[in-house]
């Protein structure tokens, strides 16, 4: 039996692609913030931010440990070995609260961003 | 006229099995229901994961439902062990162990796979974010899929609005040997909703089927296709969990199956080096 699933699906792909092409990099106009990680806990423990407009989260480790740097809310995960410096992408946020943590370390407190 | 008869009823069992339907296709892959999301293991990391599924309804003979062998998707117990480690930012490597439990039939290994996965560009560089997938399947054990050995292939999209991911992975799968191997590629697929409510309880809804040969589909009624309402999160030492009940949507389907994936990730040391910020491959 022919069906049309793979019709439908190559509608779709070509769909996505067309989006794709033609679509804006959220990578373009982004304001920068930074977070810092050493002795067991982030800094600044809040960061404060303009909600609707796309942001690159520059997180660094300053310790002599492994973490991941990881928000749940925001749905990013990395790791990063000591001294390392990552840039965390992040669309336009809707104004709240979004949590960060190091899931390799449960005891160093959680910070979180907060966008206004 | 008695000669004739006979030669056509001679006739008729010579082509009986050429007449059956092809081998049972396997693109719902039931020791894996799980959607790939766009994001790999972190670089250095190592996550062992089991993906368990029982079908608590399903089909009283071998080839249909989930089964692809000789033994009946009934009663089945499917369980999977996936080694995975992150290489590099973008890529991840892992290797898979297939065991069964036929109801009644003790627990028997059922195949190996091994598979490169990887995400391309960073997160927010495209509109939405693509990933890769490929996969060697290795059975060899006929009564549980009668294809030898298989390659399947999957792109990965994924968009994130809100506390919201949609997650989807066409899969397109290929005998390499055994039966089916003078086939064409069969089309599968497995997505997924999911919200992100609490870091240790969301919901989300899984979809996960298989339409047969891209280019000779199979009657709707004789495909699988099944919904997945899941919970998953992360419970405290970083046990990370998918459970849910799945429901067959088509006759072809099996009518109940109970999926519960449980994985435990560590960072055990990097190979390679960072990858570059204006990377997009490796």
């Amino acid at each position: 039996m022919k069906s049309a699933i793979p019709t439908l699906f190559a509608a779709a792909t070509l769909l996505v692609a067309f989006h794709l092409f033609s679509g804006r990099t959220a990578a373009e106009e982004t304001n920068v913030a930074s977070i810092r990680f050493a002795d067991h806990h982030f800094t600044p423990q809040t960061l404060t931010v303009t909600a609707g407009e796309p942001l690159a989260v520059k997180v660094i480790n300053s310790s002599n440990e492994t973490i991941e740097f990881e928000s749940f809310k925001l749905n990013r995960e990395v790791a990063m070995t000591p001294g390392e410096t990552i840039t965390v992408r992040l669309p336009p946020l809707r104004p709240g609260t979004y949590d960060f943590y190091d899931d390799f370390h449960q005891d160093v407190p959680e910070g979180s961003i907060i966008a206004k | 006229m008695k000669k004739r008869l006979h030669l056509i009823v001679f006739g008729a069992v010579l082509l009986i099995p050429y007449l059956r339907p092809g081998r049972a296709m396997a693109q719902v892959d039931p020791w894996e229901f799980e959607v790939y999301p766009y994001a790999t293991e972190s670089r250095g990391t190592i996550e062992l994961e089991t993906d368990n599924a029982v079908v608590a309804n399903g089909h009283s003979k071998g080839g249909e439902g989930t089964a692809a062998g000789t033994f009946r998707s009934q009663g089945m117990w499917y369980n999977q062990y996936e080694l995975t480690y992150g290489l590099t930012d973008r890529i991840e490597a892992s290797a898979y162990l297939l065991m069964a439990s036929p109801s009644g039939h003790g627990y028997w290994y059922a195949g190996s796979e091994y598979r490169l996965r990887g995400r391309l560009f960073d997160p927010e560089t495209l509109p939405i974010d693509l990933g890769w997938y490929a996969e060697l399947e290795w059975h060899h054990t006929p009564q549980f899929d009668d294809a030898d050995i298989e390659l399947e292939l999957r792109p990965i999209l994924e968009k994130d609005i809100g506390r919201f991911s949609f997650i989807a992975n066409p899969i397109f799968e290929k005998v390499l040997k055994g039966v089916g191997v003078h086939e064409g590629f069969e089309f599968g697929y497995s997505t997924g909703a999911y919200y992100r409510w609490m870091r240790y309880l969301s919901p989300g809804v899984e979809f996960y089927g298989g339409a047969g040969l891209i280019d000779d589909t199979d009657p709707l009624d004789q495909q699988q296709h099944y919904i997945f309402p899941v919970i998953w999160g992360e419970l405290p030492h970083g046990v990370e969990y998918n459970l849910g009940p799945g429901f067959g949507l088509t006759r072809g389907s099996d009518h109940v199956i109970m999926k519960f994936n449980l994985g435990l990730e560590r960072f055990v040391g990097a190979i390679f080096g960072p990858s570059p910020e204006s990377g997009w491959f490796l």
